[in-house]
């Protein structure tokens, strides 16, 4: 039984991976080749040639024009993955096609429909739209992680961690300390957690972003669109700086620190993170130490992850586990999760059968 | 300093909730039909809250704790091969 949930969108790349280079990625276990038509459009097929399986993403693989030709004997695929050309003979033979696959560039990201192409609908996708808007700066990267998806999901959910594992650079000790409330829409399937201190050190992520000496309101609202899209809403703001009735908020400083949880394969993840800012939006020292620092904390959890599915793949299943209030969250995200699954399985299950009869 | 009541955020139809009440170890769940109840554990909780339309009667139940743990098992591994790879990175 495979742990990935299908007929999901996931993010596959950030649009600035993909030009008129063939660019290859796996995604949820499918090796998929990422090129941009001449009109700029991205598009997604398999990366593997129908003839002899040789990888298209492999030189002496090429794109000429709208056409991606294998560069072993020659097949020659369109942006629909449809084969238009075949060495040496008119006909090509119609089982000659790559699967392609439903493709959105939206926020900076290209979005990848995993599973049944007929359940892709566009406006599923969840924003984030500070990401490609005016008033935001955003620093991104991406760090493969040797770990199943789901590791990432816990880590992500609950941020009692940061005082543990970032203690130093986004840890301080009120995050343990504070108690969370969890919010799930059932319909919309949406994981809300927020975390509110009212009187917190600073960490040094925030103090010297921010330039705020002192101590700090700081909020941590986590909205998570499972299975793929994480939305941290941070707001750090003086001690007692609340925003105002009509909802403005001039006097605090506003991350947005998304995650996108992609999986590569049932044991390892694309790990994409992006910090947004609406302050300091010029100031190259800001953005290189909200890069760095941001990558550091990234590492810090890819490191302690790798080795935590190390231990969970040299166990026998069913190795009991201990939840407390901290994990509140992470347990409503992994059973939204296990119902995506569920669906998706009955989905498939049913197809089969209609396909049997 | 006190904290301002607990936000509700999300807006829709079917939302469930689960306030961790400061200054204590209790949850308190409420389900969008209007029922409640404390607890103290988030998997019971979540169990309680689920059982929609039909909550249990007097809250979440209380995981059985008996008088006597029996000793913890051990952890066991089975992957030989992972078992001779792993490296202590956080030790
Ligand atoms: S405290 Fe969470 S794994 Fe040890
Ligand atoms: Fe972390
Ligand atoms: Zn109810």
């Amino acid at each position: 039984m495979t742990s990935i949930v299908q007929n999901q969108w996931y993010v596959a790349a950030y649009g600035r991976e993909i030009g008129r280079e063939l660019f290859s990625r796996t995604i949820c276990g499918e090796s998929i080749l990422f090129w941009r038509t001449e009109a700029g459009e991205v598009t997604a097929m398999s990366d593997r040639c129908v003839h002899r399986r040789f990888p298209l993403s492999q030189a002496p693989s090429h794109l000429d024009g709208d056409t991606v030709v294998c560069g072993y004997h020659g097949f020659t695929y369109g942006a629909d993955g449809k084969c238009v050309a075949v060495p040496g003979q008119t006909r090509v033979p119609r089982t000659a096609r790559l699967k392609s696959y439903p493709v959105v560039e939206q926020d900076t990201l290209v979005w990848i429909f995993i599973g049944d192409a007929d359940k892709a609908d566009a406006t599923r996708i969840p924003r984030a739209p500070w990401l490609d808007q005016e008033g935001w700066t955003t620093v991104s990267g991406m760090e493969p992680l040797a770990a199943r998806a789901s590791l990432l999901v816990d880590n992500l959910m609950d941020l009692s961690h940061e005082t543990y594992l970032h203690g130093g650079y986004i840890g301080t000790p009120e995050v343990a300390e504070t108690p969370i409330t969890t919010e799930v829409d059932e319909e919309a399937g949406i994981v809300y957690v927020s975390r509110h201190m009212a009187d917190a050190e600073c960490p040094p992520f925030y103090a010297k972003s921010t330039g705020i000496e002192g101590r700090i309101t700081r909020w941590q609202d986590i909205e998570f669109a499972p299975p793929c899209l994480y939305k941290l809403h941070s707001r750090v703001a003086p001690v007692g700086v609340l925003p105002n009735e009509d909802g403005t908020d001039p006097h605090a400083f506003h991350v947005e620190v998304n995650y996108a949880i992609t999986p590569e394969t049932e044991n390892s993840t694309h790990d994409f993170w992006m910090v947004s800012r609406d302050f300091a939006l010029d100031d190259e020292a800001v953005t290189d130490f909200l890069r760095e620092s941001n990558r550091t904390v990234v590492l810090q959890d890819v490191t302690a992850l790798d080795v935590l599915e190390q231990v969970i793949a040299g166990e026998p299943d069913g190795y009991q586990e201990l939840s407390i209030n901290i994990d509140t969250g992470a347990l409503a995200a992994r059973r939204i999760i296990a119902r995506l699954a569920a669906e998706a399985s009955g989905a498939a299950a049913e197809q089969a059968a209609a396909t049997a009869r | 300093m006190t904290l301002p009541p607990p936000r509700e955020v999300l807006a829709g139809d079917k939302v469930l909730r689960i306030n961790w009440l400061p200054g204590s170890d209790r949850l308190r769940g409420r389900c969008h039909c209007g029922a409640e109840a404390e607890g103290e554990d988030p998997i019971e909780m979540w169990e309680w809250l689920l059982a929609h339309p039909n909550h249990p009667e007097g809250g979440p139940d209380v995981p059985p704790v008996p008088d006597v743990l029996p000793p913890p098992p051990a952890h066991r591994v089975t992957d030989p091969s992972i078992i001779r790879s792993r490296i202590p990175v956080l030790v």
